[in-house]
């Protein structure tokens, strides 16, 4: 075995250029943009193929059935089809995780730059609250929160899901901030006069957008993780086509656990959140080299 | 000195937390005790026996102000009084809550421990054998699992391996049929249930590891020590103790941060396999709106978190004496 320093080994492939380059150099990383573009499409045109006030209606005649030409994916435990109910759960689940993600950010990126750049008393106050919110449990703080709000909107759920998670970005931008304020360009702004707001978001801002861009992927797993997990749980009420509900209803009243029969019905939805997560973490990881040139290179991944 | 301060930051942190959650609880909209009291009114029931009522059932009056409450609470809690349960009436919170702790922290501490290994070792060997089809492989391999949700991979293994194959038992965390206690059948038994849950915290978190721990080797590949070490001439094995070593410290912040995942976690895996820890009472109480009992075990699982980064922080200078200051 011979341990070497990364800096020794030779560049694989010629560095790629360009944007659609680093896509084109990770065979997965295309698949990770189909699959985006697909659920896109599913999220936008799902109500459209499949009319909820007449895919979703229960028909006891087809209870798990296997798949047909009419319903690819077989039906559920009441005769749904269930290729229809993850059609239509893409949009539910996608707007929560966008919106709770975006949210994340606002507050995480705020906080952070406000705290860093002011420094002194307010620092410290911003940076306590934080940490309190780093060292609460996450899961067992939304379950608290959901309970308390019994949202069933989808934007209190955004709500929620942000306001539990925006401290871990709140503190790395804070030391973003730190390390950019001494240097030279901050600097210079400062000497011109231009005011607080001015530098932190036309000075400072752009500086760390790549962090921030890959944080708000990341956050839209995150979200999408909690968002299915409450719904799995039961404990926010219940929206009629979602994949955390399938999962739930998978769990518990339909049975599916005491047939095998139900298995197209059961893995269904967890597919459906793997491919998605899957293709969000396949673009990052592009996202990744487009943001930072010095990964182009290939040397280092 | 430092530690002092620590300790007194950990100390506040939980005080936030204690009020953050008592006043989440009596100041939202739709409060649960005002809720109860104002039904009881309107069922006839005279205000000074609705007031009793409410009093018996979750250890408040709702006619006392806020900071009334709040002060009385306090004190309960500094007593070890967490409140007494609205589902089981009259039970105290506490005991309820010592009597699933211990199913939480084997699996948990178990689980943690095993993909920590799996991660460095994995981690360790992408690094080594970096942009090879094993690294590429791995890399990959260790993000989607990094990204699978922890429910999915319970709920996979319970149907998989209960329903289709049969191969082990369904949910509950030893067989009721046999009594308690230090016996070989008892312990043997909690083994058997324990396999599915520990796999699921284990596929759950190991790729999380794997992908920090090869960043950290990298790091330490690119040290100047490493090369240090490759011109004096130390053999392989010597090298790689080095490296491992060096790798490993980083990671043990990360390690006891990852408590605090787990037992989010521990929430979804234990309503998977109706394992009767602490996760599982967090989603019972929680659907059952047995608020004393979620408010107690919600402070004991943010307090352990507190304490473990309080060892963590200090325990981290200790082992490493370079961050000393």
């Amino acid at each position: 075995m011979v341990i070497s320093a990364p800096a020794d080994t030779p560049r694989r492939r010629a560095p790629s250029s360009g944007v659609v380059g680093i896509f084109l150099s990770r065979p997965m990383r295309v698949v990770g943009l189909i699959i985006l573009v697909l659920y896109l499409f599913m999220a936008i045109l799902g109500p459209v193929v499949f009319p909820p006030s007449v895919a979703l209606v229960a028909n006891p005649a087809k209870i798990y059935q296997g798949p047909t030409w009419a319903d690819p994916l077989g039906t559920d435990f009441q005769g749904v089809s269930v290729l229809a109910e993850i059609v239509l759960g893409a949009r539910g689940v996608l707007m929560v995780g966008v919106g709770a993600a975006f949210l994340i950010v606002i507050i995480g990126v705020g906080m952070g730059l406000m705290a860093g750049f002011t420094g002194g008393f307010v620092d410290a106050v911003l940076m306590r609250i934080t940490d309190v919110f780093i060292a609460i449990p996450q899961f067992p703080l939304l379950l608290l929160v959901a309970t308390i709000l019994n949202a069933s909107s989808p934007w209190l759920i955004i709500l929620m899901l942000s306001l539990t998670s925006w401290g871990g970005l709140a503190r790395a931008v804070r030391s973003l901030t730190l390390s950019l304020r001494e240097r030279d360009f901050v600097e210079a702004a400062r000497g011109l006069r231009l005011g607080t707001r001015l530098i932190t978001t036309r000075v400072i801002l752009p500086n760390m957008l790549s962090y921030v861009a890959m944080n708000f992927m990341v956050s839209i797993t995150g979200a999408i993780y909690a968002e299915v997990g409450l719904l799995f749980l039961g404990i926010t009420p219940f929206t009629p086509d979602n994949w955390g509900v399938m999962l739930h209803e998978a769990d518990g009243v339909s049975g599916a656990l005491y047939t095998s029969s139900s298995i197209l019905y059961v893995l269904s939805p967890m597919i459906a959140i793997l491919l998605l997560q899957a293709g969000i973490i396949f673009v990052l990881g592009a996202l990744d080299e487009v943001f930072n040139p010095r990964l182009r290179t290939g040397a280092t991944r | 000195m430092n530690t002092l301060r620590r300790f007194g930051v950990a100390l506040i942190m939980i005080w936030m937390v204690v009020t953050l959650t008592f006043f989440m609880i009596r100041l939202m909209p739709g409060n649960p005790i005002f809720d109860a009291y104002q039904t009881l009114l309107q069922q006839g029931v005279p205000s000074q026996q609705a007031l009793v009522q409410i009093h018996i059932l979750y250890d408040v009056y709702p006619n006392q102000s806020v900071v009334v409450q709040y002060l009385l609470y306090m004190w309960h809690l500094l007593h070890g009084n967490f409140g007494t349960s609205v589902v089981y009436t009259g039970r105290p919170v506490l005991p309820i809550i010592l009597a699933a702790a211990p199913w939480t922290l084997l699996l948990v501490s178990i689980g943690l421990t095993i993909s920590f290994f799996i991660g460095l070792l994995l981690g360790v060997l992408i690094a080594l054998h970096r942009n090879t089809w094993f690294d590429n492989l791995m890399s990959q391999l260790a993000s989607i699992f990094h990204g699978i949700p922890n429910y999915i991979t319970g709920f996979v293994f319970l149907y998989f391996f209960t329903v289709i194959l049969n191969w082990f038992p369904f949910g509950n965390i030893y067989n009721p049929a046999i009594h308690p206690g230090f016996s070989y059948g008892f312990v043997a038994s909690v083994a058997y249930h324990s396999v599915l849950p520990i796999a699921a915290y284990v596929f759950g978190a190991f790729g999380t590891w794997t992908l920090s721990t090869k960043s950290a080797a990298m790091a330490v590949l690119g040290d100047d020590f490493t090369m240090a070490d490759r011109i004096r001439g130390l053999t392989s094995e010597q090298q790689l103790e080095h490296l491992v070593h060096n790798s490993v410290l980083p990671l043990f912040t990360g390690f006891v941060l990852s408590l605090g995942i787990m037992f989010g976690g521990a929430v979804f895996i234990e309503e998977t396999f109706s394992i009767p820890g602490l996760g599982y009472l967090v989603a019972t109480s929680t659907a059952q709106r047995d608020y004393p009992v979620m408010q107690g075990v919600f402070l004991v699982l943010a307090g352990a978190v507190i304490v473990a980064n309080f060892l963590a922080d200090t325990l981290y200078s200790r082992i490493d004496p370079r961050i000393r200051v």
